[in-house]
């Protein structure tokens, strides 16, 4: 991978000569009209198309700091791709998941199905109605302000696409008893409105089933849904799908539910309590005169529910009732200190009233529930609800409740969508979507560009399309000061963009929303699939560090936001660098940094954190901004440079013998690993000579032992010793990483060598480029060249289907390909520096069948991930290590140390 | 002296008043809790049993009276008189105490000269609290006894003495449980004070605080000042009667149309979401009435104790709960709210108790802590005479001034060994 430099690069000159050279040809492309995407047919997963993209409904804006553009009317054109709305109406707010198909546009071309063939892969499914790929989408309005939520569905034409089954799969014109599912007490309430406005029928689904189909769905679908969060500090649980029930679920509304759930649809209404959300908001309106719910939650924030409560040290005089285990500062009865004759409502403070009112609801809650659980012996109790909002406070004493009277042997549990769970339950209610059957790798979790702003605050409709989210960001850093929410800083450097601030740790004026979760777009993709290789997939853990440790956490948001500047003048340039390109890359940059100074803020904020998601965040919000591919003409010139030597490397490495020979290539994949844009010394060592001299001077410096060195045991199976030759591998993954001297010089070399060994070579590359990443779509075009150079690769190439397209010259292969084994290439699934093989693309997970040898290369695969990474096959993982912060930690070396870590097969 | 005729006859400044001589009071045992002071305390009185007992007994309940020729002690008559003052006018209590010579109440033989060491046992928070001022202002120093052995130490004492004391409460009806002395343990404790004690009660002497709550009386008059502007608990208490929750809470049928969410056994008119209604963006808190804010707060917190009372039941597997403490007040309508809510949570299978004297279990407790530490050897062995049974259930107030009567008070005649 491109990896995360060390220092960013100063000036950035080299950059700036780079964008002027490729402005001219990438202006001519603009001037093709639809921009040309670079993303590969197939199983994208991000299906960026080559119109505004439709995955903005996550993004949104919050209506108070935008009154003057009250609800718009967004996107006509693209409502045939939505289909599917459910409804949770409740008292206070209306809760809406809707589903955007997103169609596979892309061309089935004949590379591809060859590939496919070869590697057995069928589209079909194993069900009889396939799972669609698409979003999930959730938004919320307030029931007060119904009418918009009326404004939005009827702007999105969401009605019109939640039928049935038949309108499921195909666009019929829109018939006259549409009907909706929707849950909640409002269900009843708004049936008329809804046909009046909208024309539509409402399908009242019963609330205690929705919640329940709700929760089960995303505990099993969502692979870090449940949370548990003890004094500010949120911990993400991965439940075994195998042992989720029975659980109790604790449904906390206007009252509180609690529901002993057993499977799907097989649950028990157990209890529950009278005092609730709406006794909070109810008591807190007469005492606090506060105007909404939230207002009255922020205002808790800052409260001392010392002056309203009787503490046991009240009592005591201010010592412990340490008999029965009472502390000084229990409450011993809220609002216990209010019956003082002096004092009237008014003398209290109502930050005071709110906190000792959400403190007393929630004990409670908590206590009840506690008791419920033991009672039927359930181990788990989820919280959920409108109450809880994701409110730090309110999780805090709900869990410091069921811990304190369960003496700690019970934990309460808290869910990232937990105010969604009635909107999905009633969205399962429809039938033959599929998405039941659903598994946790099928889907991939998007925090588009609000994302950093909305929290879980009540938001409006969704931004449409690039430009307004262009300007919403520019207006949002107009009015920068009036929003709570983590500002991008000020302009700096030689863009005038992406600053980075570390925002000031939580303090007492921390709002009451800022650790409160963000809900992402789901992209529900079916053809993801579990690497089928990894030894144990439920233990597996993609991310080597654990960004749980804040100054692990402070490191790499340092790193990336010094980053920024540059991959903002890159971005900028390989669009072009037109005046749009300038305001996307700045929009961008401000993006990007709330999302860092959100996710600084609270680490947990949009799911388990690792490396791994935050450089993909970033490409995400590349993509988000249009910039397709980044480092496209980087990549491109250092291909071709790297192509024009590579015979000569080639010739080199064949009049060795064959010891030497694979150590040169091992060497050689360490040594082109070093190019890699990002890290400073290698943009030094770029000045200094051409390719081949760098890659021969720093193949010179990889003198063993290496740091991780496990060669020599690498070698034995593959050489064997003296009169033993072991049997080749039959077919090898090579999980690729840069483009251009790092794939060409180094890992194309050694493909040719298992290839010459009778060992099938299948190279896998992103689906999406990620930095200076080699991607699956550019792959073909470079082994089609270097085969031009080498009869080995060509005829694997011909025989792997590769040269189908890509040849041009050469047609007489076709005879000798039958003796070759094929080379090939698949996609990863991935557009990120980094590869969770939990998440693959289906072509890998057929390919891997048949593999026994996996090697990754590169830090984002071998090193960020992976490192620890188990497989059931041989597995060798090489990668030079350009950042001494991980090297330290890693392999306890210093940079440019070089890792080669052989597993055999277990 | 007027202590005598608390609670008996409610207006009764003069009756009786000088049957007792004031160096006949002894035996004094305080519980301060952190809303009210309850003093409990012993007056000598050998003729009660043909002077009062008509007048005393209203409901027609015979006397008791126990023979105890067998035992070697001396037998005093006497009457355990109940008194309460609001904690934060503490100052009235020590006025109280002063002005009814109680100060020796330690000590058992009042004709002795007075030591330096008055002792007085007491229980609750406030023990701790306010101990020094005893000392300053009384000279007494307060022996503090754990609150929880003394609520149950009370509880036990009644239970198994006086012979009426528990009763349930259903429909408006109050219903007297015997119970069997040998099939007394174990049961649950629920005192509900400012917050709220749940103990498990084994044996004498033998218990386990299981489970609390902070919701409990305090909240309500807490809360209730803020809300109402009441002047007192009482006020509150009184206020609730009149008032109709359905304006202020949220019910099933407010969310269903009307509708029973009969799925899962909820009636329309089951309270959804206490206060729930209050949310509407027209009201302020002056637009409700505050009887229908007393009465929604006190079947919020009434129905949550009942709740996590039956659940703690329920889990050591408890036949009875008894409630007791000040909350309650023989207050029919949380008696009842408590009882309907057992009932519902159990499904009808456990029933909620009370106690007559169910504010005084600390103070009572703290009183037979005497014998325990052997102090002056005072023994209560047996209440002979159940006098009051009207009276707690009258609403009493709170002993709110030195100058006021003792008419809400009351007394329970005794015999008591002294060895």
């Amino acid at each position: 991978m491109a990896c995360l430099k060390e220092d960013p690069i100063p000036g950035s000159n080299d950059i700036k000569e780079d964008s002027e050279e490729t402005e001219p040809k990438d202006k001519v492309r603009e001037e093709g009209g639809v921009r040309e995407m670079v993303l590969p047919a197939g199983n994208s997963i991000h299906r960026s198309g080559s119109r505004p993209q439709l995955d903005l409904s996550g993004a949104a804006i919050q209506g108070n700091n935008f009154e003057e553009r009250h609800p718009t009317i967004l996107l006509p054109n693209q409502s045939d791709d939505i289909s599917h709305l459910a409804l949770d109406i409740g008292g206070s707010l209306i809760k809406l998941v809707y589903f955007s198909r997103h169609e596979d546009r892309s061309i089935d071309d004949k590379r591809k199905r060859s590939i496919k063939e070869r590697l057995g892969v069928t589209n079909g499914n194993r069900r009889s109605y396939p799972i669609l790929g698409g979003r999930l989408h959730f938004v919320k309005f307030e029931t007060s302000k119904i009418n918009e939520c009326l404004d939005f569905i009827n702007s999105k034409q969401l009605h019109r696409g939640g039928m049935d089954s038949r309108l499921w799969l195909s666009e019929a014109p829109p018939s006259d008893d549409v009907i909706i599912k929707a849950t909640g007490g409002g269900a009843h309430k708004f049936a008329d409105l809804f046909k009046e406005r909208l024309g539509v029928s409402i399908d009242k689904e019963d609330e205690m089933d929705c919640l329940v189909a709700g929760a089960n769905f995303l505990l099993k679908a969502i692979r870090h849904e449940a949370f548990t969060h003890m004094e500010g500090h949120k911990e993400f649980v991965q439940i075994d799908h195998n042992d989720l029930f029975p659980y109790l679920l604790v449904n906390i509304g206007s009252g509180v539910s609690m529901i002993k759930v057993d499977g799907d649809g097989k649950f028990q209404r157990v209890s529950g309590t009278n005092v609730g959300g709406g006794t909070y908001w109810g008591l807190g309106r007469l005492l606090t005169k506060c105007k909404s719910f939230d207002d009255l939650l922020e205002l808790s924030q800052r409260g001392d529910n010392r002056t309203i409560d009787m503490l046991v040290g009240d009592i005591y005089g201010g010592m412990d009732y340490s008999k029965i285990g009472l502390s000084a500062s229990t409450i011993a009865s809220s609002f216990g200190k209010t019956i003082s004759e002096n004092k009237e409502l008014e003398d209290y403070r109502p930050e005071d009233i709110s906190l000792s009112l959400l403190r007393m609801i929630s004990y409670n809650i908590g206590q009840i529930s506690y008791l419920n659980a033991l009672r039927f012996g359930l181990k788990r109790i989820f919280f959920g609800g409108f109450f809880i909002r994701g409110h730090a406070y309110t999780m805090d004493t709900i869990s410091f409740a069921v811990q304190f009277w369960s003496n700690g042997d019970a934990q309460a549990m808290f869910l990232r969508h937990e105010g969604f769970l009635g909107a999905l339950g009633a969205f399962m209610s429809y039938e033959k979507h599929g998405l039941d059957d659903l598994m946790v790798h099928q889907l991939v979790e998007r925090f588009p560009m609000g994302a950093p702003y909305i929290g879980g605050r009540i938001h409006g409709p969704p931004l449409g399309d690039l430009n307004e989210k262009i300007s919403w960001m520019e207006k949002f850093v107009q009015k920068g000061t009036e929003i709570t929410a983590p500002v991008p800083m000020a302009p700096s450097g030689t863009t005038g963009l992406g600053g980075f601030e570390v925002p000031s740790s939580k303090g007492d004026t921390l709002r009451s929303d800022a650790s409160a979760l963000n809900i992402g777009v789901l992209h529900l993709v079916p053809t993801l699939e579990v690497f089928p290789l990894l030894a144990d997939p439920k233990m597996y853990e993609p991310n080597t560090i654990d960004l749980a440790d804040p100054s692990e956490l402070e490191y790499w948001f340092t790193v990336l936001s010094e980053h920024l500047p540059d991959l903002v003048d890159k971005a900028v340039a390989s669009e072009g660098g037109t005046d749009d390109a300038k305001r996307r890359g700045d929009a961008f940059a401000r993006a990007f940094s709330a999302h860092l100074a959100r996710l600084m803020e609270e680490p947990a904020a949009y799911g388990k954190l690792g490396l791994a998601n935050l450089l993909e965040l970033r490409e995400e919000c590349l993509r988000e901004f249009h910039f397709v591919d980044a480092y496209r003409s980087i990549k491109q010139r250092e291909n071709e440079a790297s192509l024009a030597v590579l015979p000569d490397l080639l010739m080199e490495i064949d009049s060795m013998n064959e010891e030497t020979r694979l150590l040169t290539l091992i060497e050689g994949v360490l040594a082109a690993n070093i190019f890699d844009w990002g890290s400073r010394a290698c943009v030094d060592l770029y000045h200094k000579g051409t390719i081949i001299e760098i890659y021969r001077m720093s193949r010179k410096k990889m003198q063993r032992p290496w740091r991780v060195d496990d060669f020599d045991i690498f070698e034995e199976r593959m050489l064997g010793s003296e009169d033993k030759k072991p049997r080749p591998h039959k077919r090898a993954l090579l999980f690729v990483d840069n483009s251009g001297a790092d794939v060409i010089l180094g890992m194309l070399p050694l493909a040719r060598e298992l290839l010459r060994r009778g060992t099938e070579v299948v190279l896998v590359a992103n689906s999406l480029p990620a930095l200076n990443d080699v991607t699956a779509m550019e792959l073909p075009d470079i082994v089609a060249e270097a085969a031009k150079h080498c009869d080995i690769l060509r005829r694997a190439a011909e025989a792997g289907g590769l040269l189908v397209d890509a040849m041009v010259n050469i047609q007489d292969g076709s005879k000798d390909s039958l003796s070759s084994v094929p080379l090939m290439v698949v996609e990863n699934g991935c557009g990120s520096p980094c590869i969770d093989l939990r998440q693959v693309s289906s072509e890998l997970a057929a390919a891997a069948k048949e593999a026994d040898l996996i090697i990754l290369e590169g830090m984002g695969r071998a090193l960020h991930t992976n490192f620890n990474a188990r497989f059931k096959c041989d597995a060798l993982k090489l990668a030079m290590v350009k950042n001494q912060r991980l090297a330290e930690k890693l392999i306890k070396g210093n940079i440019y140390d070089c890792v080669c870590r052989y597993e055999p097969a277990p | 002296m007027e202590a005598r005729c608390s609670g008996i006859e409610r207006n009764s400044e003069d009756g009786g008043s000088k049957a007792l001589a004031p160096d006949e009071i002894s035996h004094l045992a305080l519980d301060i809790g952190g809303t009210l002071i309850k003093l409990v305390y012993f007056s000598r009185n050998d003729s009660w049993s043909v002077d009062d007992k008509g007048a005393k007994s209203p409901k027609g309940d015979s006397p008791l009276r126990v023979s105890c020729s067998n035992l070697d002690y001396p037998i005093l008559y006497g009457r355990i008189h109940f008194a309460k003052f609001e904690t934060i006018k503490v100052n009235e209590c020590l006025d109280f105490i002063r002005s009814k010579k109680l100060l020796h109440g330690g000590c058992w033989h009042h004709e002795a000269p007075v030591s330096d060491k008055n002792v007085i046992k007491a229980t609750g928070g406030g023990a701790y609290k306010f101990a020094d001022l005893f000392k300053e202002n009384l000279g007494l120093n307060l022996d503090k006894e754990d609150e929880m052995d003394c609520l149950v130490s009370g509880a036990n004492f009644l239970l198994k003495a006086v012979h009426h004391e528990a009763f349930t409460y259903v429909d408006g009806q109050k219903e007297f449980v015997q119970i069997d002395h040998n099939d007394l343990y174990p049961y649950l404790l629920v005192n509900i004070g400012s917050g709220v004690s749940m103990l498990k009660v084994d044996g004498d002497g033998k218990f386990e605080r299981v489970s609390g709550t902070n919701v409990g009386g305090g909240t309500f008059w807490g809360l209730g000042r803020l809300l109402t502007k009441c002047k007192s608990f009482d006020e509150l208490l009184e206020l609730s009667h009149q008032g109709n929750n359905r304006v202020i809470d949220m019910l099933v049928g407010d969310i269903y149309g009307g509708m029973d969410y009969s799925k899962f056994g909820l009636a329309s008119t089951t309270i959804a979401s206490s206060f729930g209604k209050a949310i509407s963006e027209n009201k302020e808190l002056e637009d409700y009435r505050p009887e229908d804010v007393a009465r929604s707060l006190l079947r919020m917190i009434s129905n949550n104790i009942g709740q996590i009372s039956y659940l703690n039941a329920l889990r050591f597997g408890l036949k009875r709960i008894f409630f007791g403490g000040f909350f309650i007040r023989g207050h029919a309508y949380t008696m009842d709210t408590i009882s309907v809510a057992v009932n519902f949570w159990s499904k009808g299978e456990a029933k909620a108790m009370f106690l007559r004297h169910e504010g005084f279990l600390g103070a009572l407790g703290a009183f037979m802590s005497y014998e325990k530490n052997n102090y002056d050897g005072l023994m209560v062995h047996q209440l002979v005479e159940q006098v009051s049974t009207s009276a707690s259930y009258s609403g009493d107030k709170i002993h709110s001034s030195l100058a006021g009567d003792l008419n809400d008070s009351e007394s329970i005649g005794c015999s008591v060994y002294t060895t």
